[in-house]
């Protein structure tokens, strides 16, 4: 019954095992997921569940000397909600999120699907576009700063010169402008992050599928539409996910660029959190502003789980 | 259109996306890493900020890179196993396990940075390069399990069967069938991998009291006072230590070979 | 189904961090020993790089040999050092010695994390009266800073001679002189006014010296004050990008030669000296009316010992606070890294041993402390400023209507 001949070199445990495959395969099954699940949980675990108690207590300095946090239910909650700055906040995280996550992938999967042709150098190419990610974070921010900066930075004096602005565009300085500012230079950021996993979901795709395709007449935009792009479903769904959960935390660039300013233009729920933890000693409320970032990405999680339990039932 | 001619505009392109780079070298080689005054090109170069660097940053380098090794190896090694499970086994769990990953993935760097300072305080981790694998491992291991899944997704199960009735174990089988196959992806997890750790600052900052372990990162730092910076030092060191790790990257990506899937299933 | 799986996992998760944090409080196991069994202290400040790192370091090592103690020290970058001192509270790690920036010392001291250094035979005496009051708080001493700096106004002497101008001696002078000052590829005049709390350090010599204060920031004082930023930003002669620049920023722009004249402290001197080229010298802050005194704000870093088990570590700590604190040290300190000593006495002798430093020492003299009067509750009243200033300066509210706007009104 499909059974093979044994050898005399099986091992003897082997016979063991398969005698009892059933039991033995489920403990297998397990050891798969455990080293993982204890991972997640020991480095996981009591963050998460110390982010979720602060934000229910009177988290202040004090707390750290002496260990006493009154319990104050959802009263963090409701008054975050109620800042003047949160509706700020909230809808710059949402333009910064979907202006960063749109173009970052349209870029991205445009730069992939190019690098994809073979030509002489593709690899290399491919690989310096990684550069910006080397850099630490400071170092990124402070070229960017010097770089947009309105007066003497090199973006306005090389667009002045090339006659395509009249004035220095105020990109830091201006509350309208600097959002945008921001915004660009995540995107930025993003694209080698986009460019490598798309290359990657894409080089998985068999040549074999595009020559069957060939032969049925798609070709160009239909054969991306009907060959590249199902296949390539998984890898940019998930891609897609990490980049709205990643895009809604970043921190780092808006402190470096402009430290949530100019008068609180680029703030967002996530320099509002750090805020109120780090520089006003309200940690309970910038726990609260934490978890609810939380949960928004955990509504696009939701999507994603949904989307992607169809495609393995498929 | 000829390939050279693709060459041309694959330059083209790294050359608009890579400015900011070209720029921060400029600015290295400034007397005072001021970019005030300077114009494309740095027409009168000082070595002063490499020298800096040189002198005082090769060890953090040596730091960052076993760090990096470390968590990338470590990381691949757990996450590679629930990656296969949490694509091709059938169970409740599976999404449970998913939305576990995902939130983790949501949980804002210095949450877990602080929670692991405690820890690491009882037990004795702080200053230790094995502490700060298992801290980088934190954002190796979610990331490289959904990538690894992602792409795993579309192994189709028939292959893994057909050894498992050669005899395999499926133990066995992971490791003979699903792992050369999926060079790519962990080729590109890893990749990840990497990066995250070496670029890491947090956990550097937080789990180092003293100055005998310090990846680069924090070691930039001594460049950047409270009242004095010194632009030129910080950005010579991070022209420096890109230099190794964009050839381990270049030789890594040459491994990312076509339809590694295709040939398999024939 | 799901949510019965998932208040497993969550349960599974809370047991297994619970059982961490109970497992682990072997805590900070210091005895309660006595007697000169002292024979090393912990030190945590954040003077992380040269110059100060090493000059920080000769003074430290001399008075732990004075003492006869070993050192160890821990340096942090500058605003990661709070962050640090919180997890050490948690873990009740806290170093022996703990430098603290001073307009942070009464919000640690509110903890009760901090020992009050009159316990310990210190006290502050001779010592500049708004430094003891920024280093005090509830009427107990509980740091000390051996030196202070403040910020003056830097001018370029070629560049004020050749346009024939005079150092500034009021606001009208000031911004006069701004304009003419102004040329296409350089400012008159440059500052710091971003949203931190050095945007509202650098407004500080304005309002105060205006009559300006803290404690009534809608006042028409304080109006005037942030009138005289935003009338330099709108007439030109003041780049707009001050509302993103740190004070590190305004010295480039100074020495690359695109500010005539900057606001900045001493600090920066040492990176002035590396370009000989640019010529300065410092004048102490204009005046708005002619019977007002120039105000600064005091800067420094102040040393304080937090609470310890072992009592005899926590008097030697304070012992080497004194040590920090004494003449000797303070005037090292104060010639090695530009800062000067905080004890009155010593200030004559320090201005004939550093003549360039004499502005400074001047302004030294009236200077205020940031938490003086607010103590505690300074950062709040600090956060109005910087958004006030933002406010006006982006234009979004009128220096009479910005205070109101950015406290709540």
């Amino acid at each position: 019954m499909g059974m093979v001949t044994l050898t005399r070199t099986t091992v003897a445990g082997r016979e063991k095992v398969r005698g009892r495959r059933h039991r033995g395969e489920s403990l297998t099954k397990v050891l798969f997921v455990l080293p993982a699940a204890v991972a997640m949980v020991a480095l996981f675990g009591y963050p998460v569940v110390k982010n979720l108690l602060m934000s229910l207590q009177d988290y202040g300095l004090k707390t750290f000397f002496t260990g006493a946090a009154p319990w104050v239910g959802l009263k963090n909650y409701s008054t975050v909600v109620t800042d003047k700055l949160f509706s700020d906040a909230m809808l710059n995280t949402a333009l910064f999120t979907v202006g960063s996550i749109a173009f970052q992938f349209a870029i991205g999967l445009g730069l992939a699907l190019f690098f994809h042709k073979k030509f002489p150098l593709s690899g290399v190419l491919r690989s310096l576009l990684l550069l910006p990610w080397l850099l630490p974070l400071i170092v990124s921010s402070a070229t960017w700063r010097s770089i947009l900066e309105q007066d003497n930075g090199i973006l306005n004096r090389t667009l002045l010169k090339l006659h395509l602005i009249g004035d220095p565009v105020p990109w830091l300085n201006s509350p309208s402008v600097a959002l945008i500012a921001v915004i660009g230079v995540n995107i930025w950021i993003g694209i080698p992050f986009n460019v490598t996993l798309l290359y990657s979901g894409l080089a998985e795709i068999p040549d074999e599928l595009y020559e069957a395709g060939q032969l049925d007449g798609a070709t160009g935009w239909r054969s991306f539409w009907y060959i590249t792009w199902p296949n390539l479903r998984a890898v940019a769904s998930v891609l897609l996910m990490l980049g709205v959960v990643y895009t809604i935390k970043v921190l780092d660039i808006i402190l470096g660029l402009t430290g949530g300013g100019p008068a609180n233009a680029t703030q967002t729920l996530a320099t509002q959190s750090y805020e109120k933890s780090f520089i006003d000693f309200k940690f309970g409320q910038g726990a609260a502003l934490s978890n609810i970032l939380i949960a928004i990405s955990f509504v696009f999680a939701i999507f994603y789980l949904r989307g992607t339990r169809r495609a393995v039932d498929e | 259109m000829r390939r050279t001619t693709y060459t041309v505009i694959g330059v083209l392109v790294l050359c608009v996306m890579l400015f900011p780079v070209y720029w921060m070298v400029n600015a290295s080689l400034q007397p005072s890493g001021n970019t005030l005054t300077a114009g494309f090109l740095p027409l009168h170069p000082t070595f002063s900020g490499y020298a800096r660097a040189l002198d005082e940053q090769g060890g953090n380098l040596v730091t960052s890179m076993i760090i990096a090794a470390g968590t990338v190896v470590l990381s691949l090694a757990i996450a590679t196993p629930c990656a296969y499970a949490l694509s091709q086994f059938r169970s409740r769990w599976v999404s449970i396990g998913l939305l576990a990953i995902l939130i983790s993935q949501m949980i804002p760097g210095i949450v877990i940075a602080n929670a692991l300072y405690t820890a690491y305080e009882r037990i004795g981790l702080l200053n230790s390069i094995p502490g700060l694998i298992v801290a980088n491992c934190s954002s190796g291991i979610p990331f490289a399990i959904l990538i690894l899944r992602s792409f795993m997704l579309s192994l189709p199960p028939s292959l893994v069967e057909a050894a498992r009735v050669d005899g395999a174990g499926l133990f066995r089988a992971f490791v003979a069938i699903v792992l050369p196959i999926s060079k790519n992806s962990l080729i590109t997890a890893g990749l990840f991998s990497f990066l995250f750790s070496w670029s890491d600052f947090l956990f550097a900052l937080t789990l180092t009291t003293k100055g005998g372990v310090r990846p680069v990162t924090l070691g930039i730092y001594q460049y950047l006072g409270t009242q004095v910076q010194n632009w030129n030092a910080v950005m010579a060191t991070a022209v420096l230590s890109a230099i190794p790790a964009i050839v381990l990257l270049v030789a890594a990506q040459k491994y990312i070979a076509a339809g590694a899937i295709g040939g398999a299933v024939k | 189904m799901i949510s019965k799986r998932i208040a497993a996992a969550l349960a599974g998760a809370t047991t297994v961090s619970l059982l961490l944090v109970a497992c682990g409080d072997n805590g900070g196991g210091q005895s309660s020993a006595s007697g000169d069994s002292v024979k090393s202290l912990t030190v945590l400040d954040y003077y992380n790089n040269d110059p100060d790192k090493s000059l920080v370091q000769k003074g430290l090592d001399s008075c732990a040999s004075q003492l006869g103690i070993t050192i160890q020290r821990e340096t942090v970058p500058g605003d990661t050092l709070i962050q640090k001192v919180l997890q050490q509270a948690s873990s009740k790690t806290l170093p022996d010695v703990l430098m603290l920036d001073n307009p942070d010392v009464q919000q640690i001291a509110a903890t009760g994390a901090l020992a009050p250094l009159n316990d310990m035979g210190l006290s502050g005496d001779g010592v500049i009266k708004g430094m003891v009051d920024a280093t005090s708080y509830d009427g107990k001493l509980y740091g000390l800073a051996p030196v202070t700096n403040t910020i003056a106004l830097f001018y370029n002497k070629d560049m004020l001679a050749e346009a024939g101008v005079q150092p500034p001696k009021t606001w009208e002078e000031l911004k006069a002189a701004a304009k003419k000052l102004t040329k296409p590829g350089r400012y008159g005049m440059a500052f710091n006014a971003n949203a931190t709390y050095e945007g509202s350090w650098q407004f500080l010599p304005a309002m105060w010296t205006n009559g300006g204060d803290e404690t009534d920031l809608t006042s028409p004082q304080v109006a005037e004050a942030l009138q005289l930023w935003v009338d330099l930003v709108k007439s030109g002669s003041a780049s707009k990008s001050v509302i993103n620049w740190t004070q590190g920023d305004v010295k480039d722009q100074f020495v690359a030669g695109k500010a005539a004249m900057m606001i900045n402290g001493p600090w920066q001197i040492p990176a002035l000296q590396k370009t000989p080229n640019v010529k300065w010298d410092v004048v102490t802050f204009p005046l708005n009316k002619p019977d007002q005194t120039p105000v600064a704000p005091l800067g420094g870093e102040a040393w304080t010992v937090p609470l310890n088990k072992d009592q005899a570590k926590q008097q030697k700590a304070g012992d080497f606070v004194k040590c920090l604190n004494s003449d000797e040290n303070e005037l090292a300190w104060a010639k090695a890294r530009f800062t000067i000593p905080t004890k009155t006495a010593l200030l004559d002798q320090y201005v004939k041993e550093v003549p360039s430093m004499k502005a400074f020492t001047e302004q030294v003299k009236t200077a205020r402390a940031r938490t003086g009067k607010l103590g505690d509750k300074w950062p709040d009243a600090a956060k109005v400023i910087y958004q006030a200033i933002q406010l006006a300066l982006t234009g979004k509210a009128s220096a009479q209507d910005a205070f109101k706007q950015a406290s709540g009104g």
